[in-house]
């Protein structure tokens, strides 16, 4: 059966339905019953066999399990937030709210599963509007900034993005002919050597600038701090990092294609230079920054330029690491959000404006374990050992000295500077001394933060065998 | 084949032309004008392609064109010009003989950079491919030069016609229809985006129950 399909289309029918009825803990409900049934079903994507345009491989398979599984956490911490902020925004703008939610989870599905280079680039665009569409929900004048420069920038790398699969098909004719088989990915990596090397160098430049707008790497990053800081927190912080992936993943298969072909120009220095720029712009701009949400938005930042990386190197090996760094990476940051959610709501609410560093100091009084749960997913970013982050840096890193010694150092010297400025956070964050307010609970829903980490953990050093050989073949035939 | 050829670049031709001229302006109902001008052409080149080609989704894409980008968005983009009354609203951060030659430049840069790639194809494919990239890198030179929100999407308006203007004139290319409707909604939303800056800026609210202390937190 091809689960895949339906995958698909559940969010997409749950946002049809969340968008007309319901009163806003209602549309939580059922936003947290239809990511549960979305979850499952990414679950069974394994064992279901697709073809045609929805052909899903197994690396999609993994991604986009790890994208039910973040859906479906950030979907029952969001009905904390909704019951406490209800009262901010009236019923139907909640009821878009829960729509986009499903909205942006399916078009991050669809952007995984699609075996077509069209069908990919309509899941992005999908998911940019309803992304928009969440910076600006709360109207504030910020946030309406914020979704205007998203639209710009986002608009003008969905355009060049088309642009870059035009000119893919037509480097695809030699080979392939007209049709859909010029715009499949397995076909297209099947005949990649024979196809027009000149052009789909062009093609690759195209979308590269183009899904890098969408994976914030550094030229193009200009939307993605303004647009976490600004939205409804489990929206556009929480579940943001899984477009990110599509991003990533879409611009690693077309390296694929560019790597495998004798005549086209080598894709590494292209995606070496993003990632390390992507790097040190991170590093350079943690300091400063008062609001949380937009210090860790920079933080993506950098992860998404240490995957970027890791594809330039090339190689099975640093390929592996890369796609490594991208799965512990999305599951650290969506559980470091969700307790930044939970820490926010301890002094007050959730509600965009409320993140600042100094709101939030001295965590320890209000509830020890948000605060302890926040300082170890805020320590685990920084990818010093035990955190799971360690693990796929140490492959990215070793591989690096291995094929591009040269390289190593700058890499090194950027991972240094970003750990040592987002350990200076976490100090304050948690011990500074706050006015005497009384110890809350801390509400439920936080142990799925422990999950998040312990996932992490379990996934970076004691990885099940299968998952290994499943990510290992990927980064061999994607080398 | 000949005449397929050239109305087809004839087309092409006036396309580019308006993306060009809309550099210079300086009035946004001009702006419009030149915009709806460039539509109606690609809708007439998207109908030609389809004939050519014998390609049934084309006509498809030409009624789409025609229809909204060439009747409903211009009658949109005015009705917002006229209701806050932007008539000369353009501000603009170059000169325009510089804004001019630098859109020259740009299409330099297309023709050098496409037409050496594209030896092996069809040259019909080419040269459209060509003048649909100077066309979309004009559009991106006209977001960058105003400052003007409702500018900044005529300038992405264009950009996407020479989007759909490579689309057409790829051989068979499958989505064509679709993609075309799918920067619709994409530009749809932008519009509607626009119309909410705008009243933002006009009566320095939209909705802001609830909310009294507005600052600039933490940036």
């Amino acid at each position: 059966m091809n689960f895949a399909a339906l995958a698909i289309a559940l969010p997409f029918l749950a946002a049809a339905l969340l968008g007309l009825v319901g009163a806003p803990r209602q549309g939580a409900i059922g936003n947290a019953v239809a990511s549960a049934l979305l979850f499952g079903l990414t679950l069974s994507v394994f064992w279901g066999h697709s073809a045609g345009l929805v052909a899903v491989d197994p690396l999609a398979a993994l991604f986009g399990t790890v994208s039910g599984f973040v859906g479906l956490t950030a979907s029952l911490v969001n009905i904390g937030y909704v019951t406490a902020d209800a009262a901010r925004m009236p019923d139907q703008r909640w009821r878009l709210y829960h729509a986009l939610f499903q909205i942006a989870l399916g078009a991050s599905l669809l952007g995984l599963y699609a075996d077509n280079i069209g069908l990919l680039w309509a899941a992005m665009e999908g998911g940019t509007i309803a992304m928009t569409l969440g910076v600006s929900l709360y109207r504030t004048p910020t946030g309406l900034e914020a979704a205007w420069k998203y639209f710009i920038l986002g608009g003008v790398g969905i355009g060049l993005a088309l642009f870059g699969t035009m000119l893919v098909y037509l480097a695809a004719q030699p080979a392939l002919g007209p049709g859909f088989s010029a715009m499949s990915f397995r076909a297209l990596s099947a005949h990649a050597a024979h196809m027009d090397g000149a052009l789909l160098t062009l093609a690759f430049v195209f979308i590269l600038f183009g899904y890098g707008t969408k994976a914030a790497l550094v030229p193009l990053h200009g939307w993605l701090p303004d647009a976490y800081a600004e939205g409804p927190a489990p929206l556009t912080t929480a579940l943001s990092g899984l477009l990110i992936n599509v991003a990533l993943l879409a611009i690693l298969r077309f390296r694929h294609l560019l790597a495998a072909n004798p005549e086209a120009m080598r894709p590494g220095p292209f995606l070496l230079s993003l990632g390390l720029a992507s790097l040190f712009l991170a590093a350079f701009s943690f300091s400063r920054r008062r609001d949380a949400r937009r210090f860790f938005g920079f933080s993506s930042i950098e992860q998404s330029g240490i995957s970027a990386f890791a594809f330039g190197i090339g190689g099975p090996a640093a390929i592996f690491g890369g796609l490594l760094h991208m799965l512990l990476h999305t599951l650290l940051k969506s559980g470091l959000f969700l307790a930044l959610i939970r820490a926010a709501s301890l002094r007050g609410s959730a509600s965009p404006g409320n993140y600042t560093f100094s709101h939030l100091r001295g965590l320890l009084q209000a509830n020890k374990y948000v605060a302890w749960l926040l300082g170890a997913c805020i320590f685990a970013l920084t990818g010093l050992p035990p955190s799971g982050l360690f693990a796929s840096e140490f492959i990215i890193i070793s591989q690096t000295i291995q094929r591009n010694p040269y390289m190593s150092l700058p890499l090194g010297l950027g991972l240094l500077l970003c750990a040592v400025a987002i350990l200076r956070n976490v100090g304050p964050l948690l011990f500074a001394p706050a006015p005497y307010e009384k110890p809350q609970p801390a509400g439920r829903g936080i142990w799925l933060v422990a999950v998040h980490l312990a996932l992490v953990f379990l996934l970076a050093f004691a990885m099940p065998g299968p998952l290994v050989h499943l990510l290992s073949r990927a980064a061999e035939t994607l080398r | 084949m000949s005449l397929t050829f050239s109305l087809a670049h004839f087309m092409g031709g006036i396309i580019l032309l308006c993306a060009f001229l809309q550099l210079s302006q300086r009035r946004l109902a001009a702006m419009i004008t030149l915009y709806q001008t460039e539509a109606l052409v690609l809708s007439a080149a998207a109908f030609w392609q389809g004939y050519a080609q014998g390609e049934l989704n084309l006509y498809l894409t030409g009624l789409i064109t025609f229809t909204l980008k060439a009747v409903l968005l211009p009658w949109g983009l005015r009705e917002i010009v006229r209701r806050f009354n932007m008539v000369r609203a353009v501000e603009t951060a170059l000169p325009m003989a510089m804004a001019m030659i630098l859109g020259l430049a740009l299409i330099g840069v297309a023709v050098l950079v496409l037409l050496p790639v594209t030896m092996g194809t069809l040259s019909l494919t080419r040269e459209d491919l060509a003048i649909a990239l100077s066309v979309v890198l004009l559009g991106l030179l006209l977001m960058i030069l105003r400052r003007n929100a409702l500018a900044q999407i005529i300038g992405f308006l264009s950009m996407e016609n020479g989007l759909v203007l490579a689309a057409i004139g790829m051989p068979g290319m499958p989505f064509v229809a679709e993609f075309s409707v799918a920067l619709l909604v994409l530009l749809a939303f932008l519009v509607v985006g626009a119309f909410l800056f705008r009243i933002r800026e006009h009566f320095d609210t939209l909705d802001l129950s609830g909310l009294e202390k507005i600052e600039r937190r933490g940036r």
